[in-house]
């Protein structure tokens, strides 16, 4: 067990990780991230993609959610945004990828801000319905101003390339979207230890005495709307660049309320928590899948109707279950593990 | 058992796909060929997804049965997106990779064949879309993409040149309520289409959001603007809704409804309201004889639930199934992709027995079977009497 | 002034169920501090149940109600004992999540039992167009009126008069103070999740009378958000009066602009009042101290 938590300088104090170990097996999973792609089917690595698109989007989410304290419930909005944002820049405007991806992001970033100012007052659930009222609109105005957004057709992406690379080829891609991902979750971890990071602790333990501490509420909490839309406009355009078809049918109301379901399964307001939530949640389906067809196999010749609609239940009941009983999410059942193996045989 | 358990340790990641195939060709072995379908299995549109997966499964059982094409079986293999397009992509990337499929023969909504589109160009997938049937789908042309049947476009403005010639009342004014989606962009091109080659006065167009269930304003504002033939673009629930609110209001309407009205839950949701509306479809209808003797012919392929799944979507698959098996035999035992898009190419004049026109996929736009029929629907007994046979508009 | 009436009438139709069904979301958020997210989902179930009854015994509306609203009842007891229960103690947020789980297994069970097919859904009430003034309604649309006011003056005798009502007012104010002074706290949440449920039938059949039935009708509880956020989430009687103002401004954004905007005429009208007023037009303002 490792003791000793001294530390003599401030910088150690907020350190991402003082644990050598730590790093080391941080950057055997980089190494292994790395060789992926060498080592499964062009399926897995389209899951793998999937799962890192979530991951950012989770991250975002959870900087609003999470570490601020402010329910969204307005993220299907905001994806979509960075999608149309994306994909008119790309196709329309002719940008390259590495310009539009950005401005993705900070195009949902500014708008944004347009939600943050008549929810600054709001709290909890109000905000929640506030935010998921913002979305139904955001869907409403895509589909209204159709010269811009070209309506209900949706836009085709064409070839994308970067330094060379055709995006549309799965290993470009997954490490395109692993580059993005790597850098916007150090981003997200290292916001954390600034003074950013700690206004939003403060203002999601209780916004009144953060205000009383001298922490400026409209200038954090708009700074939490805006930081967490920029990371889910860039998520959206990354599921754009994967999907490469955009409709708004993509960016329905159920997408919002699994991005909440992946970061309170991981983990509320840690960023190894949404990753695991994001993880978790995106293989949940197919596991179910495999399991379920070990036991019935649905392309039997008498066509099973109830198969599909009994994953579906499945998934329900695996949210309720671990809500259940592991509340604190993934990242609890990680902390556990630790603790278990640190004190390991004498735990109490 | 076999085979999902292969499939189940090719998700995981253990064996790189297709390396158990014998063929050079994904999805073809010595004995079989793969066929996926991705559709709507579960939600509300699910039994749209439940016909097209009969239709695909008769029509290979009777294929096999018949002795398969060229010694080889056909096996189906059916992926759930939900009716969300992220899903669909998804779904057909597994099929793809890692149930190694060969051709695709059904696609679920227009947004949906969409967002695959990109998978199965690049794979040079042989796809047959039957249930979507949408401009945006053959234009631009997909080289192994065919479509069957005629768009929302054309059998609105079939039925609208119907009432106009037929049925049609004293000052007539026209108006369209349509879903605010790509669906209802094209019901809105065959509206158009009408009252410009057929010089209509045109009353209104209203846009709604898909699953709205509430038309008080709308039918309100269609009374105001004096519309007495109405293009309801609407389906299913919200399609009865808006009939009933025009009863409520006492209007004297002709109807024009969309195709999925044609199917016996729907019709019979809408037939309360009293208007004898009209429908345009590319497909027999269930009373037709091409679809009384295709069940006859199919039964012992069917179980119940089968049987009770069955509606249009089946006949189409079925069909489009038929197509894909003829172009695949064409091939001979040297089976590939290339020449199965090469010989689908090539389809004239396939024969449906009725379900649907001929299918010919020898044109520009590789579209075929789009001549459509006007039904109009008995309300007594909620059955459609045959208005036209199968023509070109 | 005869078209602004027929919108009026036709608004007030529609917003009735939106208030029925804000009333369940009220019920529950008031007893219980958490807004559930398979109240849809427990109105399309319910519907669907009733819709069986009508099939095998072929009840009128009265009987069906009599049948439907006690099954109901304990259908919302038993959801609460399996599902919320056993999360007492844990983040409100968490009961949130733990109710949307459950609407996405109600979605599927109601699909599974009764199949994709929608349906014509008789309650044995006439269809002949009656007219008040100018506005025709059906007969139906009158009853889900006349429910609106019954459910509404029920609420508030029940809320004003009984030990019942007057114990659940007092645990929405004060849980711990409620628990203390002897308020069996969990008999409360079970009781609110049952009354949720029987309102939710209520919603249920009455809407499914007049929109028909089908397994996109769960979506009318998201619908219903609206109506409820005016009224202020703990305000039962709020939630009602404002559905019928959801649904007016509703028809009358449609009628009168047209371009589809009665889709997010609701929202847009939240959003504004929400500015104003952080608790809806009724809610509670919650004083905080640090």
């Amino acid at each position: 067990m490792r003791t000793g938590h001294f530390k003599d300088s401030y910088a150690a104090l907020v350190a991402l990780s003082d644990s050598r170990v730590v790093w080391a097996w941080t950057g055997v999973l980089g190494l292994a991230l790395l060789a992926l792609p060498l080592l499964v089917g062009a399926y897995s690595l389209t899951l793998a993609i999937t799962i890192l698109v979530a991951i950012v989007g989770a991250i975002g989410l959870n900087l609003l959610t999470g570490t601020t304290g402010l329910i969204s419930l307005g993220q299907s909005g905001f994806l979509a945004i960075g999608a149309y944002t994306n994909g008119i820049l790309l196709t329309d405007h002719d940008w390259p990828i590495w310009a539009a991806l950005p401005m993705s992001g900070l195009v949902a970033a500014a708008i944004s801000l347009l939600v943050g100012v008549p929810s600054l007052r709001l709290k909890g659930l109000y905000l929640a319905i506030t935010t998921l009222a913002f979305s139904f609109i955001v869907n409403y105005l895509i589909l209204f101003f159709e010269s811009v957004t070209h309506g209900s057709n949706g836009i085709f992406l064409g070839d994308v390339t970067i330094l060379g690379f055709d995006l549309s080829a799965d290993r470009p891609l997954y490490y395109f979207v692993l580059a993005v991902t790597g850098l916007l979750a150090l981003g997200a971890l290292n916001l954390g230890r600034t003074r950013i990071g700690r206004a939003w602790l403060a203002i999601r333990d209780h916004d009144i005495a953060a205000r009383a501490m001298g922490i400026d509420l409209v200038r954090y909490k708009l700074l939490a709307f805006f930081m967490s839309s920029f990371f889910i406009g860039i998520a959206g355009a990354l599921m754009s660049l994967q999907i490469r078809f955009i409709n708004i049918d993509i960016f329905g109301f159920l997408l919002s309320i699994e991005a909440l379901a992946i970061i309170i399964l991981g983990g509320l307001g840690s960023v190894a928590g949404a990753i695991l939530g994001a993880v978790f949640l995106t293989l949940l389906p197919e596991a179910i899948r495999i399991l379920l067809s070990l036991v019935v196999d649905p392309n039997a010749s008498t066509y099973s109707k109830y198969i599909y609609e009994i994953r579906g239940i499945t998934y329900g009941v695996v949210m309720v279950l671990f809500l259940r009983f592991k509340p604190d999410g993934l990242i609890g059942l990680w902390r556990d593990a630790k603790k278990f193996f640190a004190n390991w045989p004498l735990a109490y | 058992m076999r085979g999902s358990l292969k499939s189940a340790l090719l998700a995981l990641g253990v064996l790189s796909a297709g390396a158990t195939t014998a063929w050079a060709e994904p999805g073809v072995t010595d004995t079989e060929i793969r066929i996926g379908d991705v559709n709507i299995m579960t939600g509300p549109a699910s039994f749209i997804g439940q016909a097209v997966s009969v239709g695909s499964k008769v029509a290979a059982a009777e294929i096999n049965a018949a002795g398969g094409i060229n010694g080889r079986k056909l096996v189906i293999l059916t992926e759930d997106d939900g009716y969300v397009p992220a899903r669909s992509f998804q779904a057909l990337k597994k099929l793809i990779e890692v149930d190694d499929i060969f051709a695709l023969n059904g696609t679920s909504g227009t947004a949906n064949v969409l967002a695959m589109m990109p998978l199965i160009t690049k794979a040079n997938l042989p796809t047959v879309v039957t249930t979507a049937p949408n401009e945006l789908v053959y234009n631009p042309v997909r080289p192994s993409v065919f479509t069957i049947g005629a768009s929302y476009e054309t059998a609105f403005f079939a039925q609208l040149k119907y009432i106009h010639e037929h049925n049609e009342p004293k000052n007539p004014v026209y108006g369209l309520i349509r879903q605010d989606d790509d669906f209802g962009v094209a019901v809105e091109a065959g509206y158009s289409r009408a009252i410009k080659e057929l010089g209509l006065k045109d009353g209104i167009r209203l846009k709604y959001k898909k699953g709205q269930t509430d038309f008080g304003a709308e039918l309100l504002q269609m009374r105001q603007a004096g519309v007495n033939v109405l293009a309801n673009g609407a389906i299913i629930a919200s399609a009865a809704n808006v009939l009933s609110e025009a009863r409520k209001l006492g209007l004297e309407l002709q109807v024009a409804d969309v195709w999925s009205e044609i199917m016996p839950p729907s019709a019979k949701l809408l037939a309360p309201a009293g208007y004898s509306f009209f429908v345009g479809d590319y497909i027999a209808s269930m009373t037709d004889p091409a679809a009384l003797s295709f069940l006859e012919r199919t039964k012992q392929y069917m179980s119940e639930t089968d049987r009770q799944a069955v509606n249009r979507y089946s006949f189409i698959t079925y069909a489009g199934l038929k197509v894909m098996a003829k172009a695949m035999a064409a091939c001979g035992k040297e089976l590939t992709r290339a020449c199965t898009v090469e010989n689908l190419r090539k389809i004239h004049g396939f024969e449906t027995d009725g379900l649907t026109a001929p299918i010919s996929f020898d044109n520009a736009k590789q579209l075929g079977g789009t001549e459509v029929k006007v039904y109009q629907v008995n309300l007594t007994d909620v059955s459609f009497k045959t208005l036209t046979a199968y023509t070109q508009y | 002034m005869e078209y602004f009436a027929l919108l009026l009438g036709s608004g007030l139709v529609i917003g009735a169920t939106y208030g029925l069904v804000g009333m369940g979301f009220a019920i529950i958020y008031k007893a219980t501090g958490v807004v559930n997210f398979a109240q849809g989902e427990l109105l399309m179930l319910t519907a669907y149940i009733a819709f069986s009854l009508t099939q095998g015994l072929s009840l009128s509306f009265f009987p069906l109600l009599l049948v439907t609203l006690p099954i109901a009842m304990v259908l919302g007891v038993l959801l609460e004992r399996i599902f919320i229960r056993p999360m007492l103690g844990e983040p409100a947020f968490s009961i949130v999540m733990v109710t949307v789980g459950l609407s996405v297994i109600l979605r599927g069970l109601t699909i599974m039992i009764w199949g994709p097919d929608p349906h014509e859904f008789p309650i044995g009430l006439s269809s002949a167009v009656v007219h008040l003034g100018p506005v025709p309604f059906y007969p139906v649309q009158l009853y889900a009126l006349g429910s609106l006011a019954v459910a509404t003056g029920g609420a508030w005798a029940f809320f004003r008069f009984t030990r019942l009502g007057i114990a659940m007012r007092a645990v929405a104010a004060n849980e711990a103070a409620a628990l203390l002074m002897g308020i069996r706290v969990d008999r409360i949440h079970m009781l609110a999740w049952s009354f949720s449920a029987a309102i939710a039938a209520l919603a249920g059949v009455l809407f499914a009378a007049m929109f028909k039935l089908g397994p996109t009708i769960w979506f009318e509880g998201l619908r219903s958000f609206p109506a409820v956020i005016l009224g202020g989430l703990d305000s039962v009687l709020g939630a009602a009066l404002g559905g019928l103002v959801v649904g007016v401004v509703e028809n009358m954004a449609q009628g009168y602009l047209g371009q589809g905007l009665r889709e997010i005429a609701g929202f847009v009208v939240i959003v504004l009042i929400l500015m104003v007023r952080p608790y809806g037009l009724f809610g509670d303002r919650q004083i905080e101290r640090v």
